[in-house]
């Protein structure tokens, strides 16, 4: 399980003359949860647009389970196994959370879900995935809600289940925890270690207590760059870190 | 979503209340010719509802597709003497070619751009079908439009020169359009189409190619609505300019609107409101208009779900009142 799954050689994104990602080798192995960490501004966002096919990067190129998808839509990077989350919930508000993750399992189909001369009844792997999913979310309860009705926490985990649904080899989880509530991140942190065990997972996050726990590999960004890369302990240790955070004059 | 729950079949719930109307409505108005107008209309209206109230798209182009359907079903039967199936059938392809076209280069853009795209495309053919006065007959109309009888392999089976057998025709095609239609909605496709209408970036992020699903609405918007083109043609014996300027565009839009986005049976309230108060009123006064630009105030500033979101809210009123 140490074949990298993902992989950036000299990744870079520059808006104008401003480098927001600079240079980035990031190697994220199979079967592990990898968090990228960083102050605000260091290019963790920009660097997850990359990946996941939201902006084109100005250099370097993104290997994925050993092809080239440097130049693919966001849309063409599901049917190969790659899935995110979105940092500021992104749901198709109005229609219920079954029907949500139904679409979610379809959209894997690609071109499929054209189909315009059958009933949706007659797609029944994409009910059972949306069951098997909302199961385990624990938000069977809910399958008639609309999900802009469930409450913020809920929507976070829908959020997170949305991506499920494509079944995917990789995870891209930005900022799971975004604006929840401090009762409701335990769920959330025992969510993704879950998801851990049968998912490689590239994990965004701002809380370190999430990340702490339940990181394989730590790596720390910091003005476009990778500062630091390990294990938690290491990283928690290493003086860069602290500096990068708290500013050059604590250095 | 509502809608699909209480009426899961495609021949129960409101596809009965449409069998119902289609006959109710030769029967209750002046005559057949006005509910055959008022059906054709409501396929043109429910094709633009696909398109609307479903994809979340606002074309002006219908008109366009309309008036094609129109213009080349009459030109194929005139010079070409096909029969009328085969005269709707290449409305139908040309309608569903041309509004690929038109929503492949609308589509790349969003939001009012997008608007715009459709709108110069359907005053591109307007004035395309003005200048090219030797088939289309320019500002005067293409006069002399025939309606053929109903054959099979040239034999002709079922005369449709009279106003009662052209109703059912019209009638019968259309409840096949709206069965159609609603297995459509009812699709991969169609619950596709409400994602991309919902949050078109999480539609894109689960793995739709939201272009493709665009431009599938538009193909069959546009069949459809030459569809309705090729039909009024035959109605009335000619195709009048008016089939494809700006106006009728506005006009099945505002039928949309009014019957209610969203609601397939909508459409054909919808159609039904604005062709008769155009009958009634335009005999008591020219000015009409104006009052169909209050309605049209009205509906969209209190009845947000249209007459059909109005009929479903007494409904549900109704039977809860029923219950307690």
């Amino acid at each position: 399980m140490s074949e990298p799954l993902l992989q950036t050689q000299g990744l870079a994104l520059a808006y104008g003359g401003f480098r927001a990602v600079d240079g980035v080798n990031l190697s994220v192995k199979a079967g592990t949860i990898h968090s990228v960490i960083g102050p605000n501004g260091a290019g963790k966002t920009s660097l997850f647009h990359c990946l996941t096919g939201g902006r084109k990067p100005s250099e370097g190129s993104i290997l994925f389970d050993g092809a080239d998808i440097t130049h693919r839509p966001a849309h063409a990077r599901v049917g190969i196994g790659m899935a995110r989350s979105f940092q500021v919930t992104s749901l198709f508000q109005n229609l219920p959370v079954k029907e949500n993750l139904r679409l979610a399992s379809q959209g894997c189909d690609g071109a499929k879900a054209l189909t315009f001369w059958r009933s949706v009844a007659a797609g029944r792997a994409h009910i059972e995935r949306a069951e098997r999913v909302m199961e385990r979310l624990g938000l069977t309860a809910k399958a008639g809600t609309a999900a802009g009705d469930l409450s913020h926490g809920q929507q976070r985990v829908l959020e997170v289940g949305m991506a499920l649904c494509g079944e995917p080899k990789l995870l891209l989880l930005d900022e799971p925890t975004s604006g929840m509530g401090i009762d409701d991140i335990p769920i959330m942190t025992h969510l993704i270690a879950e998801l851990g065990k049968d998912h490689t997972v590239m994990l965004i996050e701002h809380n370190m207590g999430i990340v702490m726990t339940i990181s394989d590999t730590i790596t720390v960004m910091s003005r476009g760059q990778i500062l630091v890369e390990g294990k938690p302990e290491d990283v928690r240790a290493d003086a860069r870190v602290r500096a990068a955070y708290l500013g050059e004059a604590a250095a | 979503m509502k809608r699909l729950m209480t009426s899961k079949g495609l021949f129960g719930g409101t596809t009965l209340g449409v069998v119902a109307i289609l006959v109710l409505l030769p029967l209750v108005l002046p005559s057949a010719t006005l509910a055959t107008e008022i059906v054709i209309f409501a396929m043109a209206a429910l094709a633009c509802n696909l398109l609307l109230g479903y994809g979340g798209l606002l074309s002006f182009g219908q008109g366009l597709f309309f008036g094609a359907g129109s213009y080349l079903s009459a030109i194929a039967m005139i010079h070409g003497g096909v029969g009328l199936i085969v005269a709707l059938l290449i409305a139908i392809v040309a309608g569903a070619l041309i509004a690929t076209f038109v929503g492949m280069l609308s589509i790349r853009r969003t939001g009012i751009y997008f608007v715009m795209l459709t709108l110069a495309f359907s005053q591109t053919g307007y004035f395309l079908a003005y200048t090219l006065s030797k088939w289309t007959g320019g500002d005067n109309g293409l006069l002399d439009v025939p309606r053929p009888a109903l054959g099979l392999f040239g034999f002709d089976l079922i005369d449709l020169k009279g106003a009662d057998a052209y109703y059912v025709f019209v009638a019968v095609i259309f409840l096949a359009v709206y069965v159609g239609a609603r297995r459509v909605i009812d699709s991969p496709f169609g619950s596709t189409l409400v994602a991309i209408r919902e949050n078109e970036s999480r539609a894109s992020a689960v793995g739709f190619d939201t272009r493709h699903f665009k431009m599938l609405a538009f193909t069959l918007s546009g069949a459809v609505t030459a569809l309705a083109g090729a039909l009024y043609g035959m109605l009335i014996n000619y195709v009048p300019l008016d089939n494809i300027a700006m106006a009728m565009s506005e006009n099945i839009v505002i039928m949309t609107v009014i019957g209610g986005t969203g609601s397939l049976i909508g459409s054909l309230l919808g159609a039904g409101t604005l062709v008769l108060m155009g009958d009634f009123l335009s005999a008591i006064w020219p000015r009409w208009p104006l009052l169909l630009g209050v309605l049209l105030i009205l509906i969209v500033v209190f009845l947000r779900g249209g007459l059909w979101g109005g009929v479903e809210s007494l409904i549900g009123r109704l039977t809860r009142k029923d219950e307690a």
